[in-house]
């Protein structure tokens, strides 16, 4: 008998691993035979920690349990899916997860992570066997025809990148996965390397078959040491059972990985800086071109993916182009691993089809705001995305739909503000997030976020308020057309969408907003319950 | 003078004996100045002693 | 001439067989592929606004200045970053550029000082200059915001410039010129964002790695890095471009000038041999030029006890003329003599040695390349055909592994080694034959893959176990051997080094470097591409000198890595002008051009030029004229800018032999140590001062133009043919050029030189005449210039120098980064910060076993002498070997070298002595007898 008690950090920071110590405590204490399997997590954070209960009838699951509640449970008999208070039914039919199209996440939350055999048992390195029938041309067509676009917000469509790469002659490619996931209200990476680390090595291997790459590297921000406990161990197995090395299962192809970590800057999630940061150097911007697909790491071409994109290829090759590109709609195929997060009821991760709009996945899924006051803004796409009012909660979650109202879909990070939020306050923290974060490069990212801070200021004091309202905009057209990434390019976004949608923000006097209105930064906020 | 000529010939030693002697004396010939030649004939005749075999012999076609 | 402002193409320039045309503002314009679109325009003749592009470093794309539009594409992209592509249509300038090229003005403006009037750069600021060229009006953040401008912090540690971060504009220029063209990687960006600085490793400039190149300074494009002469002076008003009297680089420099006085040495970026780099010395240390303590007025005496008595010119050159003509008279036609200097020009040279052989009648004339690189020229010319280095430096940047033998680039070579390590960070493997860990061994992005830190003295031993794995595991170029060398002496060579006494395994009982690998070194070298060895003073100044040249000229045919760029068997030079010294006929042996005094029909050519009988034997070597000097034989003497008494082994040996001489005439800047010893002084003319040409390791004739006028009076070449003309033989030049004229007429391998072609073209490499009208940057393409090409039999014959029980220790000498030679130049600048004093490097195991400290005085003891100096414990030493350099000279360290020299040349053997090293407690007598004799024989009557 199995009791599933997640060890990913969302569950951990609500005291999972309490609560699979009162559940040993117990089995122990009443001579069951009962193994606790540590599982990713499914996603639905107000339920954490979410227990799961095999049964004849299949999973059920119950939460959110604390180590208190644990002794109940026991008496209740949750261990034959008995009814107690906590309990939720059949996981697999709790609506939240049951409207959901899981494909990438299509494990997560399910296995152990780091039990080969359970990824193996659930279609795992399915997608590789057949790769491995495959030309690298052939690969690359698939990926291509998939519709995949890269998941780490820039929407660039992965096959075309791979063949780039596919077609520069060198001696060395790299294939490089990036795991710097540093946008607010994002954990989609976080989830599924804690949950199911093996997708995202059988992808790599994949991508390295099919661009001709024999080393692979996954780039992780250090503040997920959980992960990188999780990866490590993982690619550890992976190698032992022949899954990387010199002879890819037995094919006598050969991928090596390894993890990198991080230190912290920002800056570093874009691919340049992610690069010159794994090759030693100072976390910085390359100018493009160079592609990082001619010259990418150490000068060599290189694919640079995030975590999603490569972790949807298995499923990809496994049931074929043509199975994911049904999902989703217009040039947005397959699905998004969308995360809401901020003042949101239900906090969680939900993967869908793109063509969702922003309001079913806000009330559909989270049921409106945490303190129950009225909605006023969304910001989608992370730090940079704009913030949308209630006017746009019908723009469906796509790539176009969003670029045509000068929104992000980003790495599909939803952080939702109740009207206790005060936008000028929050267009001014967005320059200021790009000063924190900005690498000191180029000019306008550079000089132009502490200005921009100082502006808004001005304007938030009522001082020379239309003059610097226009200087505002002149530096955001600055910052947009002339930065050299896309930190210092896509900060006018949120600055503009809030002077554009909450012009009334700006003409008051400033109150200083309650702390929980700033934004919200990653994981804090998607602990929510 | 006989360390320097001595180097010189124990340079060429390696050579088939005619073109050592050949070498050594085209050196001394080249490079060395009058004084240094003349220095050189005086200390053969006086019996040359310590002097590499083939500088006497090369001594003697440079004459 | 005006201030020469170079025009700056942004990016570097590409090289491409493919050619894209594009068309920049309707213009059409035609590059290589991979050239930047910025670069493009300024061929176009459109200047992109830019500030932190600059062609002597990579594209940075970070001021976003230079933002363009292109036809058909979304956005603005950055011209530095973006490379042409055929049929591109370029828009420079809309009135969306200009918004967003005034908005990023306004922002730099923001946080930059408001000084520009009392401003160091004032006239020549990049930020200033775009300030204007954007019509920046206002500044509508006002200036009360964050800021980097109220920090009044300046960093002035280096003595050459100063660094005032708060006008710093954050370009990294001088971050990637320290990089990409020095390769010293001793700055940095500290922090991130706003808050970003330059930073020299978070510590002053002049304790940081920093070698105080200048590459920053120049690539500064605001007063951020700036020439402290600059701040003291003010900006130059016109220019003159000149080559450096330093090291065999040969660095062409701008002399920035308000009327006769320097403001700055600026590397000049036409030059061929630096292409627009310097190190410190060139840059910076000019100082000694106008150093008070500059003889500016003949002076006579007549024993060197007496004080000098400054007289006229005129007086000074009879008073010689008379003294000599009594001397020949009385010893012989053969009893006088002259030394020229590898720091004078080719003119001064030629002059001086035509003097020795027309006035005075005999071939005693030597130079100071006899005690470094004579056994170059007898090497490569017996081999190949030719006394030169093989190839220009650019070679090296087609070269596939560099075998460095001997030579510590980085200190001595400064400018050739930073285009080297570019080679090397590019992927060239690197192979270095040295006694010491060399900071090439291993530094920033650079590490040899073979260091074979062979005792000094076994260099021939090395040469062999390399020749003989490439002999016997079937390495040889056998087709390229067959088709260009002398296959009968290939055939010798071939059998003797494969003798297994030459095997590795056999040698390193004397080398002392494990046999696998001097196997794996050769094996790179034979089969790893382009071979390039490129070699210094630690192959020459041996017993064994030629032989190891030539060794090395056999390794280098034996693979096949003559005649065609990226290969080739380079000396490094020290001085500016050894190569040139060497071409000029300064040897007694030869004639200008490497012809023998015996070659009748090459001394009829000068004979009749000349218009008299010349000699047909060769005269006195230096080492010669001090026997001589002491057997009573040679009583006057005349040397031409250099200081035998510090620079020449066995100190007391010379200045016993110098003492013996009847007359001493020195022409120098300063009372040198030889001048001690002489009788006249010939006031001499700095580099500055003088019209002529040098001619630097890699054969290149470059001119030096005269910035201000000579402060005696009378330039060196002009006080020899005073000399001369008072001897009674006439010469009538009126200007160097005429000179040029008359070694053309006389000099097959010159007879294309003139000054006209050398201004037009900026430089020649010899050999220039009617088959290479334009110079020779490779020599020997497609066959030898001697025919075939000849393997030698380089027998080791150790030197009779050992280490005994007595002297059990081997001191090897060199030099260092920022100082030169014998340091007349200087160690009268500043540049005594660094090196204030020589110092002995010992190994730590050495030191434990003498009881010897770091900074302790210890005594230097040879059979030669002893003199005493602080030690330094180093790693970068092998244990048994000690190490010093001889630029100050109150170490003396050419007191403890001893007279035995090169078997071929008299190359003297710097590089091995027997010496003992002790703890002392107070200095040599040698040194206590210095003092005292310097201060007598230095006195000038008021």
């Amino acid at each position: 008998m199995k009791v599933f008690v997640p060890c990913d950090m969302a569950a951990l920071s609500v005291g999972a691993d309490a609560v699979a110590r009162a559940i040993s405590e117990q089995v122990a204490a009443r001579r069951l035979d009962v193994t606790v399997v540590r599982n990713g997590s499914r996603g639905m954070f107000w339920l954490e920690p979410l227990v799961e209960v095999e049964t004849a009838k299949g999973r059920v699951a119950y939460g959110p349990v604390t180590a208190e509640s644990v002794q109940g449970l026991f008496d209740a008999g949750f261990l034959e899916g008995k009814a107690h208070t906590l309990c939720l039914g059949p996981t697999e039919e709790i609506p939240y997860l049951k409207k959901q199209e899981r494909l990438t996440f299509a494990r997560c939350g399910i296995v152990d992570p780091l039990s080969l055999s359970d990824y193996v048992s659930r279609d795992g390195y399915k997608g590789l066997q057949r790769a491995l029938t495959m030309t690298p041309e052939a690969l690359v067509e698939e990926v291509t025809q998939s519709g995949l676009r890269g998941r780490g917000g820039a929407g660039f469509p992965t096959g075309i990148k791979w063949k780039t790469v596919l077609h520069a002659a060198a001696d060395q490619k790299y294939i490089v996965c990036n795991a710097d996931e540093g946008d607010s209200g994002t954990y989609a990476d976080r989830m599924i390397m804690e949950g199911d680390p093996f997708v995202l090595i059988e992808g790599m291997t994949i991508a390295g078959f099919a661009v001709g790459a024999t080393s692979g590297y996954i780039y992780l921000r250090s503040e997920y040491p959980h992960a990188f406990k999780t990866l490590k161990r993982a690619i550890a197995i992976a190698y032992e059972k022949g899954y990387l090395g010199a002879d890819v299962a037995g094919s006598g192809k050969h991928f090596d990985l390894d993890v990198r970590l991080g230190a912290g800057a920002y800056i570093c999630g874009e691919e340049t800086s992610l690069l010159e940061s794994l090759e030693g150097k100072r976390g910085q911007i390359r100018p493009k071109p160079p592609l990082p697909a001619i010259e990418g790491l150490f000068g060599k071409p290189t694919v640079v993916n995030n975590v999603i994109s490569l972790a949807t290829v298995p499923i990809i090759l496994d049931k074929g182009a043509d199975f994911y590109k049904d999902f989703g709609m217009g040039r947005s195929r397959g699905t998004l691993t969308i995360q809401l997060a901020g003042n949101i009821k239900y906090g969680g991760l939900v993967e869908k089809a793109f063509g969702i709009t922003l309001r079913e996945a806000i009330y559909d899924f989270g049921g409106g705001t945490h303190s129950g006051r009225s909605f006023r803004a969304v910001q989608v796409g992370g730090p940079l995305g704009a913030y949308f009012p209630e006017s746009l909660l019908d723009t469906p979650l796509d790539y176009e739909a969003f670029a045509a109202k000068k929104g992000l879909v980003g790495h599909g990070g939803i952080v939702v503000f109740d009207d206790t939020v005060d936008l000028a306050r929050q267009a001014r923290f967005a320059m200021e997030f790009c000063a924190i974060e900005s690498c000191g490069k180029c000019t306008p990212c550079r000089i132009g976020s502490t200005r921009g801070v100082e502006v808004i200021d001005r304007i938030i004091a009522n001082q020379d308020r239309m003059k610097n309202l226009e200087v505002l905009d002149d530096l955001c057209e600055l910052m947009l057309d002339g930065s050299l990434c896309a930190l210092g390019g896509l900060t006018p976004y949120p600055v503009l969408s809030a002077v554009q949608h909450f012009p009334e923000d700006f003409d008051k006097p400033a109150v200083p907003p309650p702390p929980a209105q700033m934004a919200p930064k990653g994981q804090e906020s998607s602990s929510w319950r | 003078m006989v360390h320097m000529a001595n180097q010189i010939a124990l340079n060429f030693a390696a050579y088939p004996h005619e073109e050592a002697v050949a070498n050594v004396t085209n050196h001394l010939k080249s490079f060395w100045e009058r004084r240094m030649k003349q220095q050189l004939h005086e200390y053969v005749a006086k019996g040359g002693g310590g002097l590499h075999e083939l500088v006497i012999e090369a001594e003697k076609r440079l004459k | 001439m005006a201030l020469i402002h170079e025009t700056d193409y942004g990016t570097p320039s590409r090289v491409a067989e493919t050619l894209v045309t594009l068309e920049i503002d309707g213009k059409p314009v035609t590059v290589p592929a991979g050239t930047s679109v910025m670069r493009a325009a300024v061929v176009a003749g459109v200047q992109v606004p830019k500030l932190c592009a600059t062609d002597s470093v990579e594209a940075f794309g970070s001021c976003r200045l230079c933002l363009v539009e292109i036809e058909g594409r979304r956005g603005t992209p950055a011209s530095c970053t973006l490379p042409a592509e055929p049929g591109m249509k370029v828009r420079t300038s809309s009135s969306k550029l200009s918004k967003l090229r005034r908005g990023m003005m306004e922002l730099y403006i923001s946080d930059h000082p408001l000084d520009c009037l009392t401003c160091g750069a004032n006239g020549n600021c990049e930020l200033q200059d775009m300030a204007g060229v954007v019509g920046l009006r206002e500044v509508r953040y006002g200036y009360d915001g964050a800021n980097h401008f109220k920090e009044n912090v300046k960093d002035n540690s280096n003595p050459y410039f100063s660094f005032e971060p708060a006008k710093c504009i954050l370009c990294s220029r001088c971050v990637r010129a320290c990089e990409e063209v020095q390769g010293t990687f001793a700055l940095t960006i500290d922090g991130r964002g706003f808050a970003s600085t330059v930073s020299a490793g978070g510590k002053p400039f002049l304790e940081s790695e920093c070698v105080s190149c200048g590459a920053c300074v120049q690539a500064c494009p605001t007063a951020t890095l700036i020439e402290k002469s600059v701040l003291a002076k003010g900006q130059g008003e016109h220019t003159v471009i000149t080559t450096c009297a330093y090291c065999g680089v040969g660095c062409s420099f701008k002399a920035e000038m308000q009327g006769s006085e320097v403001v700055r040495m600026v590397p000049h970026k036409d030059g061929k041999a630096n292409h627009g780099h310097s190190c410190v010395k060139g840059r910076f240390s000019w100082g000694y030029a106008t150093h008070k303590d500059r003889i500016l007025k003949p002076m006579v005496r007549a024993k060197i006890t007496d004080p000098w008595r400054e007289v006229t010119w005129e007086e000074a050159i009879n008073h010689t003329a008379s003294e000599f003509k009594r001397i020949q008279a009385k010893y012989g036609r053969d009893s006088i003599g002259g030394i020229t200097s590898s720091r004078c020009t080719n003119e001064e040279t030629y002059v001086m040695q035509k003097l020795v052989r027309a006035a005075f009648g005999n071939n005693n004339t030597d130079t100071c390349a006899r005690v470094c690189h004579s056994p170059t020229g007898y090497g490569l010319k017996t081999t190949f055909g030719t006394s030169a280095g093989t190839q220009d430096f650019d070679s090296v940047e087609h070269a596939d592994v560099i075998m460095i033998i001997g030579a510590n680039p980085t200190d001595a070579h400064p400018v050739f080694a930073s285009q080297m390590k570019r080679r090397l960070r590019e992927g060239a493997r690197l192979i270095i034959l040295d006694p010491r860990r060399i900071d090439l061994v291993k530094s920033p992005h650079v590490q040899a893959e073979y260091h074979l830190p062979l005792k000094p003295g076994t260099n021939v031993a090395m040469i062999n176990a390399l020749a003989h794995v490439i002999v016997t595991e079937g390495l040889l170029a056998e087709e390229y051997i067959h088709e260009r060398c002398d296959l009968p002496a290939f055939e010798l060579w071939r059998k003797f080094v494969a003798e297994e006494r030459n095997s590795p395994e056999a040698t390193e009982a004397f080398t002392g470097v494990p046999a696998a690998d001097v196997r794996g070194a050769a094996r790179l070298y034979a089969t790893g591409g382009n071979g390039a060895i490129y070699y210094g003073l630690g192959v020459t100044e041996h017993s064994q000198g030629s032989t190891m040249v030539m060794g090395m000229a056999n390794l280098a045919m034996a693979t096949g890595n003559i005649g065609k760029v990226g290969v080739g068997v380079n000396p490094l030079r020290g001085q500016n002008n050894v190569q040139g010294s060497c071409d000029m006929g300064s040897f007694p042996h030869e004639y200008s051009g490497y012809r023998h005094v015996s070659d009748d029909s090459t001394r009829h050519l000068f004979e009749s030029a000349w218009g008299v009988s010349l000699q047909s034997e060769p005269g006195l070597r230096i080492n010669n004229m001090i026997d001589a000097a002491m057997e009573g034989t040679f009583k006057g003497l005349y040397i031409q800018g250099e200081d035998i008494a510090q620079s020449d082994p066995n100190t007391q040996h010379i200045t016993a032999g110098l003492s013996a001489i009847e007359c001493v005439v020195v022409q120098d800047l300063f009372l040198n140590e030889t001048a001690m010893y002489a009788h006249v002084f010939f006031p001499g003319a700095s580099f500055l001062e003088k019209d002529g040409t040098f001619t630097n390791a890699e054969r290149r004739i470059s001119r030096v133009r005269k910035a201000v006028a000579p402060m005696a009076g009378l330039g060196d070449w002009e006080v020899t043919q005073a000399l001369s003309n008072a001897m009674g033989y006439p010469m009538h030049y009126n200007h160097p050029s005429e000179i040029m004229a008359e070694i053309a007429r006389l000099t097959p391998t010159f007879s294309g030189v003139t000054y006209e072609k050398i201004d037009e073209l900026g430089s020649i490499q010899w050999p220039c005449n009617e088959k290479a009208p334009e110079g020779t940057p490779v020599m020997h393409i497609g066959g030898f210039v001697r025919g075939k090409g000849k393997f030698i039999i380089t027998e080791f014959v150790p030197t009779d120098e050992r280490t005994t029980g007595r002297f059990p220790l081997i001191l090897t000498t060199g030099r260092i980064l920022t100082q030169y030679n014998v340091g007349a130049q200087t160690a009268r600048t500043e540049n005594n910060v660094w090196h204030p004093e020589d110092i002995l490097e010992i190994h730590p195991l050495d030191a434990e076993n003498r009881g010897i400290n770091e900074g302790d005085l210890v005594s230097l003891t040879s059979r030669a002498g002893d003199t005493t100096l602080k030690a330094r414990i180093s790693e970068r030493m092998q244990p048994g070997v000690v190490y010093t350099t001889f630029h100050h000279m109150f170490t003396g360290a050419n007191v403890v070298t001893t007279e035995f020299a090169d078997w071929a040349t008299g190359c003297p053997e710097y590089k091995v002595t027997a010496v003992q090293v002790a703890l002392a407690k107070k200095m040599s007598a040698w040194q206590e007898h210095y003092h005292e004799t310097r201060r007598i024989t230095t006195q000038i009557a008021k």
